[in-house]
């Protein structure tokens, strides 16, 4: 795998891994979603450029748009768990605890 | 030129680290912000710079923007720093489950070094990436329709998960 492939495939997998070890905030677990879709971001737009098919291109162009409706969503729900709980502590969202 | 593209693709590794890894959500949103930079510096290099303008504008001057001032309400008032010993170690960590990992599925073969790139279509000088966006306006007609539709339909959502009041399981109050 070239040095620069490797790059963004680990990136894909550090954030991964740090939405699953998400620790005090919804907004840490928000933050690496975002960086998922970033590290999904640049490939795809790499992707017309190393098959020279630029038709391609729409496709990352598609993606952001679906990743801002994405964003939007999880800080709407940001913002709720904020004004229910106080915060956005994570320990907070326990209403499925028995 | 090799080398520096290597160090910018290093850097967005390093960045993306920093968001996996963070102390305080201030943190992760420095790191999401050096990440995209040497993105987009990524992409500048290959040629398609329309596409890395794009995301400097869509993503950092809009979704990170919001991110910003919504970590703002968020966060704590008196956040660790990089310092502290867990934040080391979670990062440390991941770290060594990523690299042990692609040591061993044989992923990392560290001879080759660069994409290839292309400017041009064959006898028209025309730009790879803004004759492909040009494609979303033209033939991808449908699917620019369904991405406006759901932007308009993600302002309802959000809408309605913010109000709440006692309809819906996260205003429960």
């Amino acid at each position: 795998m070239s040095p620069l492939h490797f790059s963004f495939y680990s990136a894909f997998t550090f954030s991964g891994l740090g939405l699953a070890f998400h620790r005090t905030h919804l907004i840490s677990a928000l933050l690496c979603l975002e960086s998922m879709m970033l590290s999904m971001f640049i490939p795809l737009s790499i992707w017309p450029v190393e098959n020279q098919t630029p038709s391609f291109t729409l496709v990352p162009i598609l993606m952001l748009a679906f990743s801002a409706c994405e964003a939007g969503t999880g800080l709407a729900m940001l913002v709720a768990s904020a004004r229910t709980h106080g915060s956005d502590h994570l320990h907070n969202l326990n209403l499925l605890q028995c | 030129m090799t080398y520096f593209v290597i160090f910018l693709g290093v850097c967005f590794m390093l960045g993306v680290l920093a968001v996996a890894s963070n102390p305080s959500p201030y943190y992760g949103v420095v790191g999401l912000v050096v990440a995209s930079v040497m993105g987009c510096g990524w992409l500048v290099s290959l040629g398609v710079s329309f596409v890395s303008l794009a995301l400097f504008l869509v993503y950092l001057g809009g979704m990170l923007v919001v991110f910003v001032y919504s970590v703002s309400l968020a966060a704590d008032p008196y956040p660790e720093a990089w310092g502290d010993w867990r934040v080391v170690g979670y990062g440390l960590g991941f770290i060594l489950v990523v690299f042990v990992g692609a040591v061993l599925g044989g992923f990392v073969d560290f001879w080759k070094a660069g994409v290839v790139t292309v400017d041009g279509g064959g006898v028209s000088f025309v730009r790879l990436d803004f004759s492909g966006v040009a494609v979303f306006y033209s033939w991808g007609v449908g699917l620019f329709l369904v991405a406006g539709w759901g932007l308009l339909l993600v302002l309802f959502v959000v809408l309605e998960l913010v109000r709440g009041l006692s309809r819906g399981a996260i205003r429960a109050v």
